[in-house]
């Protein structure tokens, strides 16, 4: 986090008096107050509390497992409180469901957007109003008739399968607009988005505040929301620490050390200097299975010790350039060499003999096994070169003395040997991944947006862990969309645009401006 | 009414929760059992005598329920190795009837010298079995194919070859009956001096062993649970998941070609149209009931064998029809596996607004 007052720049041109819409004296159009909520004995929220004015966008933001979530999902009656009050425009009320909360005008966008992909926009609303949507005519009709009136567009009859995930999500914000919610409730809606979208949706946002909407806007990214935010909630660890805040009273610096309660230093960049060539993509082509191109002739090479930073706008061919690389995806044509031995058709397994390991962008894709228990995790890999004993038995006292060593060495919060690895928080989850995956014999690691969705302080752990690998001689390619993170630690960076690399410079050279030209450009 | 109760996901279950939530569910299952014998006439003061008694106190009931409990052990065995690797097996019976089939032809073409005859009819009772089950999992690692369909329609396949072979070739010319002529004494499995028991119990103990070591014990063990957790992340790891799945299938098959082979040369010491019916069902409910661990198979078998030697007394004395012995397993299994629901979650009365 960059040390930037985040009041609002000036003309800007939105007002900065917060809860503009609403004259003084008016009840908050949400109050949450001494609301407590344990999970299995687990507390995630301890006498918490939040205020939400009328016609404000409020920012709710705290670190992963803060219990952001949780505390928005017991207001719309999602989950149960233990204990606690809940007002609604003053009066008290009790949401037991859906139906409750969108009477009572609350509306909740969750993470993962609740659309049934196969219907269409029109149909899912229909789903969603029941009779009040009338005839499908009737139905695709409201939705074109509210998409015109607040100004975004929304086609009516697209799939929802068919819409990319900006669109789902205005989809979904439709929805619940016309379920009558006056308090929209957005969580980490900008976590999928590119940053073009992002500013679309917080225009949308500070809008409807302006037209006596409230919005609640979920996020643990300060600086894109706070130059559209009117107040800050921060919550840590289950407990509100900054209740309601104005914006222009804090500085974005005050409000991240609020959340994580302590300052994170920034990661080093690894200074080594660079060694042989370690990874080298020559003209790598790779199609879905549908005829659409996805990798276009991709060529890139990275040396021992080096961190070659790869940038791009999410969906211009990083996953399949990563799933060629790990051996899950054929590529058409072109090669790969690792460390000079050509790997193009090698199985996933010959690669991780070579010291090829990788860290997908959903490390429960094909990083780690949800089911298993973190040691069995850690173990899994590191079984066929035969640490844990020969093929007819598995050492298993051995496996648990290594986890328990990677547990403490990589301070993995929460987890034990026996422990499901689901169950851990996601920052501790990559921290299993990169425990496994940086092992002794690694000697090229390419890593997937690895610090996305982690908290401020999971974050730096892993660009930690990454930097530190580099400064042991292991070549990095590290795929993110994250520009900052991407010049903190490359020595070069390139850019990836529609599978093709379409520009290479030193970090010395590189800005954003340069980058984010390079990632949309029509080159 | 369920209005007040919040249903909330535990993170651990403790082991004393799961044992206690699966017995639970036993006698639920139990319950309901009892609860349909008494509604269709059995009367509730025979119920025990006939089940407990009947099936395990007495020294012909108990050698009754263990050769039942024989080729049980082996279709349990084959459904749970498939399941560990969320290979659906649903042929578990045309797996069988070629393991049947397999062992006739053996024994009928008089097949190499008497003293390794028994041997081969094994033999070759597993190879027919997972070279039956050997085409869904190709049709399923080529091209995807759900081998729920594939397995499920062989098995009705094999029952037509073996319908094909027993009205034709193999037909009884004496009778003129759709059974083979009965095994030479050199082809039947030695009979244990108990019962109708005989040398298929060791044998299944022994399969049951032996796939202990393999999935509990092993390396391949260990990538059988990466692959029907997460094949993906498994082929990431560098696991060779072609080899371990096919390993695995090719097993399940194998075990129930060798229940067949068990059938013919240890019960009935000839081929029928008869002996394989309901076997696909118990083999998933036993694993189901086993939790997929091999020897916990071996214990669930001769219950649920148990529940065949009652059942046959029930249908002579109270004339109860074959369906009801599938439903009475099929209750118990329904039992256990909605009890596991309260292992996973805890439920509690709601408390909105506490402090209000
Ligand atoms: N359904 C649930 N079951 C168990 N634990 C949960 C559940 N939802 C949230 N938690 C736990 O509650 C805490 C707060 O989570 P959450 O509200 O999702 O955080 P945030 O949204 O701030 O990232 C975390 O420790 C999380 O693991
Ligand atoms: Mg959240």
């Amino acid at each position: 986090m960059t040390e930037t007052a985040i009041a609002h720049p000036a003309g800007d041109g939105r007002p900065v008096s917060p809860g503009a819409g609403a004259p003084p004296g008016t009840p908050p159009a949400l109050e949450l107050a001494g609301v407590h909520k344990a999970f299995d004995g687990k507390p995630a929220l301890i006498d918490a509390g939040f205020t939400l004015r009328r016609g404000e966008v409020h920012a709710l933001v705290g670190e992963n497992g803060a219990g952001k979530s949780t505390l928005m999902n017991v207001a719309t009656g999602v989950y149960a409180a233990d204990a606690g009050r809940e007002l609604v425009d003053g009066e008290l009320v009790r949401i037991r469901g859906p139906v409750d909360a969108a009477a009572a005008g609350l509306g909740m966008v969750h993470q993962h957007f609740r659309l049934v992909p196969r219907f269409t926009v029109a149909e899912n609303v229909r789903l969603a109003l029941g009779r009040r949507a009338g005839s499908p005519a009737a139905a695709a009709a409201l939705v074109a008739a509210k998409a015109e009136k607040i100004g975004f567009p929304v086609r009516p009859d697209a799939r929802v399968a068919d819409l990319s995930v900006a669109e789902r999500q205005r989809a979904e914000i439709l929805k619940v607009l016309l379920l009558g919610a006056r308090v929209l409730i957005l969580d980490e809606p900008t976590a999928v988005l590119t940053e073009q979208e992002s500013d679309a949706l917080l225009a949308f946002t500070a809008r409807l505040a302006t037209q006596g909407g409230s919005v609640v806007l979920i996020t643990h990214k300060l600086r894109e929301v706070a130059a559209r935010a009117d107040r800050v909630t921060v919550m840590r660890q289950g407990r509100t620490v900054l209740d309601g805040a104005p914006i222009a009273s804090v500085s974005s610096a005050e409000v991240a050390r609020l959340a994580v309660g302590a300052t994170v230093a920034p990661v080093a960049r690894p200074r080594r200097a660079p060694g042989g060539p370690a990874l080298t993509v020559d003209g790598l082509a790779h199609r879905r299975d549908d005829g659409g191109v996805t990798l276009d002739g991709l060529t890139l090479s990275l040396r021992e010790g080096e961190v070659l930073g790869l940038a791009g706008v999410g969906g211009n061919g990083q996953s399949e350039l990563v799933a060629c690389l790990a051996g899950l995806a054929a590529p058409r044509a072109g090669s790969v060499a690792l460390a000079g031995r050509d790997i193009t058709t090698a199985s996933p397994a010959a690669r991780r003999d070579l010291g090829l390991r990788v860290v997908p962008a959903d490390r429960f894709a094909f990083g780690l096994i949800r089911g298993f228990s973190v040691a069995d995790n850690l173990a899994l890999a590191a079984l066929r070169r035969g640490r844990y004993g020969a093929p007819f038995g598995v050492a298993r006292r051995r496996i648990r003395r290594d986890a328990e060593a990677a547990i403490r060495d990589h301070e993995i919060h929460g987890a034990a040997p026996g422990r499901s690895t689901g169950l851990l928080s996601g920052g501790n989850a990559q921290k299993v991944l990169l425990a496994r995956e940086l092992d002794d014999a690694v000697r090229v690691l390419v890593a997937h947006s690895p610090t996305r969705g982690l908290d401020v302080r999971a974050a730096q752990a892993v660009q930690a862990a990454i930097a530190a690998a580099a400064e042991r001689g292991v070549a990095c390619l590290l795929i993110s969309e994250d520009l900052e993170e991407l010049m903190a630690l490359s020595a070069r960076i390139a850019v990836i645009n529609r599978g093709r690399i379409v520009g290479e410079m030193p970090v010395e050279d590189a800005s954003a401006a340069a980058l984010g030209a390079l990632m949309v450009g029509h080159a | 009414m369920l209005d007040g109760l919040v249903i909330t996901r535990r993170f651990d279950t403790p082991t004393w929760l799961l044992a206690l939530v699966f017995l639970a569910g036993i006698a639920a299952g139990l319950a309901m059992a009892t609860a349909l014998l008494v509604a269709i006439g059995v009367p509730a003061s025979a119920l025990f005598n006939e089940v407990i008694g009947e099936a395990f106190m007495t020294a012909s009931g108990l050698a009754q329920t263990l050769t039942f409990a024989t080729p049980l052990i082996c279709v349990g065995l084959s459904a749970a190795v498939a399941l560990r690797l969320r290979f659906w097996n649903i042929g578990i019976e045309g797996q069988l009837w070629l393991g049947a089939l397999g062992a006739t032809a053996v024994a009928l073409g008089d097949v190499g010298p008497e003293a390794t005859r028994l041997p081969l009819m094994l033999v070759a009772a597993a190879l027919a079995g997972a070279a039956w089950i050997a085409l869904p999992l190709v049709l399923k690692l080529r091209l995807g194919v759900s081998e729920v369909i594939s397995t499920l329609l062989l098995g009705s396949i094999a029952f037509l070859f073996a319908q094909h072979l027993l009205f034709g070739a193999w037909r009884d010319p004496a009778t003129g009956f759709p059974i083979s002529l009965a095994f030479d004494a050199s082809e039947r499995l030695a009979a244990l001096g108990f019962g109708r028991t005989h040398l298929g119990l060791p044998i299944a103990l022994a399969a049951a062993l032996l796939v202990w070591f393999l999935v509990d014990v092993t390396r391949l063990g260990f990538y059988g649970r990466a692959v029907g957790e997460n094949i993906e992340a498994a082929r990431a790891a560098g696991v060779p998941v072609i080899a371990v799945t096919c390993a695995f299938v090719l097993l399940s098959g194998a075990l129930s070609g060798l229940a067949g082979g068990l059938i013919v040369a240890g019960t009935e010491h000839r081929m029928s149209l008869t002996l394989g019916a309901g076997y696909t069902f118990s083999g998933i409910v036993i694993a189901f009931l086993g939790r997929f661990r091999p020897l916990a198979t071996v214990v669930v078998a001769v219950i649920i064998g148990g529940v065949f030697t009652a059942s046959d007394v029930f249908k002579v004395f109270y004339g109860i029809s074959e369906a009801v012995v599938v439903l009475l397993q099929g209750l118990v299994l329904f039992g256990v596996l909605v009890a596991q629901f309260f292992g996973a979650y805890r439920i509690s009365r709601a408390n909105w607004g506490a402090s209000a």
